[in-house]
């Protein structure tokens, strides 16, 4: 009984933030609203049986991406800027898509989705993530690692101003 | 125990919100964080069907497109910073262009 409680308060959690993240005009109050929805999705993943992903999530989510992101808000100064309301035509049509979309989803999920759980514990510990990972997904694993040194090295060559090295020393700074 | 459908209606609502936010709003990080949070809803499916079919390879699945989003959240900033270097805003109605 405790499970479906802790069930409801967290998913409730999780899409009211993620609510706040697509309704908050601060840049910076979406940010950490997504922090929140990601902690309560954690806690998701431990109800799941999954307790390694769930400190992965708060890790590698919470705490790298995101304040990556907020970084990213922070230099830019972005925390001022609200965009103006404009294409209200759009604006309408994007809102009622995705009602659609969504409430077509949940009912198809709803309806169709019934499902037994199968008897038994589900063992997903770090030690069998960890066979799993490096024996039958070795090739993949080594990939992932290849694309991330690619990703550095493509965001430090689009990060540096025009794909040139900058000056050390601006001349109007000099002055 | 929690069905896998009470899970799997989570993630499609929270996807929904994502590809809301992704259609309605213009400014580019909170799109670039709408897009985290439909991934982090197909994360939240791929673990309630490896919970139901007792199956680990829904795990491994979740650890790779953590590391996925990892990179992409790292060159999609670089771009809006270089966006940003150039046309001081990150509206994406101002980037309608491939070159600048």
């Amino acid at each position: 009984m405790i499970e479906f409680a802790i069930f409801f308060f967290f998913a409730a959690i999780a899409v009211v933030f993620a609510l706040v993240v697509i309704l908050h005009r601060n840049t910076v109050v979406g940010a950490l609203s997504l922090v929140a929805s990601f902690f309560a999705l954690a806690v998701m993943y431990v109800l799941l049986d999954a307790p390694f992903l769930a400190a992965l999530q708060v890790i590698v989510y919470a705490g790298a991406i995101m304040v990556l992101f907020l970084f990213v808000i922070m230099l830019l100064n972005l925390q001022h800027v609200s965009e103006p309301a404009t294409r209200p035509i759009q604006q309408f049509l994007g809102y009622a898509g995705s009602a659609f979309f969504g409430i077509a989803l949940v009912y198809y999920l709803a309806k169709y989705t019934v499902l037994q759980l199968p008897p038994g514990p589900f063992v997903s510990d770090a030690r069998a993530i960890g066979v799993t990972l490096f024996e039958a997904y070795i090739f993949p694993f080594e990939m992932v690692s290849i694309l991330l040194l690619a990703a550095i090295v493509g965001a430090l060559l689009l990060s540096s101003r025009g794909g040139q090295a900058p000056s050390p020393v601006r001349p109007e700074v000099a002055r | 125990m929690i069905p896998t459908s009470w899970f799997l209606i989570l993630s499609a609502i929270l996807f929904t919100i994502g590809v809301c936010g992704f259609l309605t709003r213009r400014n580019g990080i909170t799109m670039f964080m709408c897009v985290e949070l439909m991934v982090n809803a197909v994360n939240l499916t791929f673990l309630a069907y490896a919970r139901q079919f007792h199956q680990l390879h829904g795990l491994i699945f979740v650890f790779f497109v953590m590391a996925i989003a990892a990179a992409e959240a790292a060159v999609g900033l670089a771009i809006f910073i270089s966006l940003f270097h150039h046309r001081e805003t990150i509206d994406v109605d101002e980037a309608n262009l491939m070159r600048w």
